[in-house]
């Protein structure tokens, strides 16, 4: 194998370890797709270090080493592009796509997301399905629902602008819990404490705190600490979002 | 036997109701649209399945638990039929089962302590017991999805 193409393959196999890290797949995956996809297309180990934010991969191929270094950044989650890059590198195992298929379909790869019309009311009766569980009445599901779905709007119209996703959380979570706490001012609902407990749980982070869950227990734990940090300071700046709506109200106080 | 309708009824309740939050979330994460009604299933199948480890009598983090590793189990087999990694379809399918309301009274009883003068013994009791409970069941859900994976895939590949 020439020097060039190892450094090609190489440089494939970092991109793909790259675009998985950032869109959200765990670092068990991350390591074996990109090992999977160097055998593959010939070379003989690939080794892989993961970070909290960079991502350093070693190739060998007859003796000779090539050491690539790439930093990553979170895009947020979107499991399109991690099922097909998973499919590329199965693809490629089974003889279907060779180096040049492999460069077009990374580089053809574009993160696409559901439309917002969608999305928001999607989120907004999924929260309002998490009242009815918690015993709700009707109205109360109402409220989470207006709640939820303003909530959503919000949190995609503070992402669109490339704020901080902390601060994004902390204002949607103001806002939730601004709209939600109606059932207290105006009793027209028995149950007035759900709306509030059940529309901010969009805000839940279950992706970061499994995945770091995941990591932890399969021995990759500076990742997953990373990844439980990330989590938890979500959580709170939502907390401090709540508990700014909640004393403006002037509940609970 | 009417206890038995009432049961099947609430099941199928929350079936339903747990189906409908796994799909808003899939659509969060952007799961491809072919996959989202699996992930229906699985959350119906698992927020059900705790409903019902919760009739029996069990306590909620342990009916938790079971019911995330039986998510873990069915989510695999589903990975391994579409070739798609299995957490696509667990981390949808366990937010319906989320302690809500016990991580929301936390916080409310920390605002109220925070807010007072004087310490209250009523209030730091709330604070620890729903405090302990959001944990426990958070890391029971976790730890039960990831079950299936360190007990039985030990050293093979999903897919």
């Amino acid at each position: 194998m020439y020097a060039d193409t190892q450094n090609e393959i190489t440089r494939q196999v970092v991109r793909v370890a790259q675009l998985l890290l950032a869109y959200g797949a765990d670092s068990e995956l991350v390591e074996e797709i990109s090992q999977r996809l160097g055998y593959a297309l010939g070379l003989a180990s690939v080794e892989i270090s993961i970070s909290s934010n960079s991502l350093v991969l070693t190739s060998l191929v007859h003796g000779r080493c090539i050491t690539t270094t790439r930093r990553t950044r979170e895009h947020g989650i979107n499991m399109t592009i991690i099922c097909e890059l998973q499919r590329i590198c199965l693809l490629t195992e089974k003889g279907v796509y060779g180096l040049n298929e492999v460069r077009k379909r990374v580089s053809r790869i574009q993160p696409r997301t559901y439309p917002k019309r969608y999305l928001v009311p999607m989120i907004g009766l999924s929260c309002a399905s998490f009242c009815h569980l918690f015993g709700g009445d009707l109205a109360a599901s109402i409220l989470t629902f207006c709640a939820s779905s303003v909530g959503m709007f919000v949190r995609l119209y503070i992402a669109k602008h490339h704020f901080n996703l902390l601060i994004n959380f902390a204002v949607t979570a103001f806002v939730i819990t601004l709209i939600s706490q109606l059932g207290y001012q105006i009793p027209f609902t028995e149950t007035p404490k759900l709306p509030m407990a059940a529309s901010v749980l969009m805000l839940v982070p279950g992706f970061p705190m499994i995945n770091s869950i995941s990591d932890m227990v399969k021995g990759h734990l500076n990742v997953g600490i990373s990844r439980w940090g990330h989590a938890t300071l979500l959580t709170v700046s939502s907390v401090i979002g709540i508990t700014m709506a909640m004393q403006l109200g002037g509940l609970f106080i | 036997m009417e206890q038995i309708i009432a049961l099947v009824f609430s099941l199928l309740n929350d079936a339903l109701f747990s189906a409908i939050p796994a799909v808003g979330f899939a659509m969060v994460f952007n799961v491809p649209k072919r996959f989202l009604p699996y992930c229906a299933l699985a959350g119906a199948i698992g927020h059900s399945s705790r409903t019902l480890l919760l009739y029996i009598g069990l306590p909620i983090e342990w009916a938790t638990f079971s019911a995330a590793a039986l998510v873990g189990l069915i989510t695999i087999g589903f990975a391994k039929r579409h070739l798609a990694p299995p957490l696509m379809y667990a981390v949808a399918a366990i937010i319906p089962m989320v302690p809500g309301t016990y991580a929301f009274n936390t916080v409310i009883a920390l605002v109220q302590l925070t807010a007072q003068s004087e310490n209250s013994p009523e209030l730091t009791f709330q604070v620890i017991s729903n405090g302990l409970k959001t944990v426990f069941i958070l890391g029971a859900l976790s730890v039960g999805l990831a079950m299936p994976g360190l007990l039985y895939f030990r050293s093979r590949s999903i897919i």
